[in-house]
């Protein structure tokens, strides 16, 4: 900013459906890339950015918290 | 990144509003808000009650509350929707399998899910019914643990809801696992069970089951409840893992993903199998058991045939 150098570039927190935390570089991507990343079917899952449930077109980034919940427990 | 000013590919709102969307919707292609997928969802379910005429005035309807996201999303719908059926009443039943490790946290759920709805809440297990918990039960035998779990459940379930006076029995079977009944009795050749599955499947010998939540996708439903922070964060069911249902799901799930529409595509199927088969052309005429006088399609149930093949 202000042509200043950003010495810490932002990272997202990705919370992983067993709570398990992965940090990745805080560029702007949609949901259903970070998905096909991480190689999660999108109809397993629902997903929420800070919180709020977002489709997987929705873009995520900077310091953005991504959790993932699987939603199917059987039984 | 502020919720709603950063959706690609669509809309940056609710099709039906200004808010920010939660959902994309497929069929047709939408997105909807938070307020507009709970009506959505909760308006779907009352078309399934009244197009297939599954709640009538004065019935009592037991709910096989599990406490896991399908059976809360059911009680939930079913005690906002109540009061459009005079002097029908909810009951909730969960059924204790005895699963170290993963039944505790969803009886806790049920219970306090059925003091925040104001239900009656009953629970039965099957060490009352069987003699045992089922992990003891399943020594030796954890392949077979969905079927032996389902015969006893249905078992207690059916007991329990005779016991409470109910008049239906209603069950959070979704689109998904329809569709996944479906390709499953079709994979093993079972013609008779795939048109023995449809929720309008009863006799007089049983109490009716009813599916109020089969037209709606699992990922609708469990959207539904994050919104209302009322999602069941538990622990998968241990077994699942050796369930033909586990492989069947993954496949389907990938195949609709890639083609949306092929789960009511294949409910459809079914629909026109049952029409053209019929349902009593392929089933068994009913007898009951000769040990515990249960309605039946053999000699014996199949939760005597359970027993003696566990020696209980």
């Amino acid at each position: 900013m202000n042509g200043q150098t950003q010495l810490f570039p932002a990272l997202m927190n990705i919370i992983h459906p067993d709570s398990t935390i992965q940090t990745m570089a805080g560029d702007p991507v949609s949901i259903a890339r970070i998905l096909d990343q991480l190689g999660i079917s999108p109809d397993g899952v629902i997903v929420s950015r800070n919180g709020k449930l977002v489709p997987e077109d929705a873009v995520a980034g900077g310091d953005d918290e991504i959790r993932i919940i699987r939603i199917a427990h059987g039984g | 990144m502020g919720q709603g000013d950063t959706v690609t590919g669509g809309a940056g709102r609710c099709t039906c509003c200004a808010e920010p969307p939660v959902i994309r919707l497929k069929e047709p292609d939408r997105y909807l808000c938070a307020a507009h997928l709970i009506a959505e969802v909760e308006e779907r379910a009352a078309r399934t009650i009244r197009e297939r005429g599954l709640v009538r005035p004065h019935d009592r309807i037991a709910v096989a509350l599990s406490g896991g996201k399908d059976s809360t999303a059911l009680l939930v719908i079913l005690s906002r929707l109540l009061p459009a059926w005079e002097d029908a009443s909810l009951v909730a039943i969960t059924v204790d399998e005895g699963i170290a490790g993963y039944r505790e946290d969803t009886i806790r759920a049920a219970q306090e899910l059925t003091r925040k709805t104001g239900t009656e809440h009953v629970c039965v297990s099957f060490k009352d019914l069987a003699g045992d918990v089922l992990d003891a039960l399943l020594v030796g035998r954890e392949t077979q643990a969905c079927s032996v779990c389902g015969i006893l459940r249905r078992k207690a379930l059916s007991a329990a809801s005779h016991k409470a006076g109910a008049t239906k029995i209603a069950t959070g079977h979704n689109l998904d696992d329809e569709a996944q009944s479906v390709l499953m009795n079709t994979l093993r050749g079972d013609l008779s069970r795939l048109v023995r599955t449809s929720d309008a499947d009863s006799s007089d010998c049983f109490i009716p089951r009813i599916k109020p939540l089969a037209d709606i996708p699992e990922k609708e439903i469990a959207a539904y409840l994050f919104v209302q922070d009322m999602f069941p964060f538990l622990p998968e069911c241990p077994y699942t893992r050796h369930a033909l249902r586990a492989e069947v799901r993954s496949m389907l799930s990938a195949i609709e993903q890639k083609q949306p529409g092929t789960m009511r595509n294949l409910m459809n199927s079914k629909r026109v199998i049952e029409k053209q088969v019929g349902r009593r052309a392929l089933s068994e005429p009913l007898r009951r058991c000769r040990q515990c006088g249960d309605p039946c399609s053999g000699e014996l149930c199949q939760v005597c045939m359970l027993r003696q093949s566990l020696g209980k």
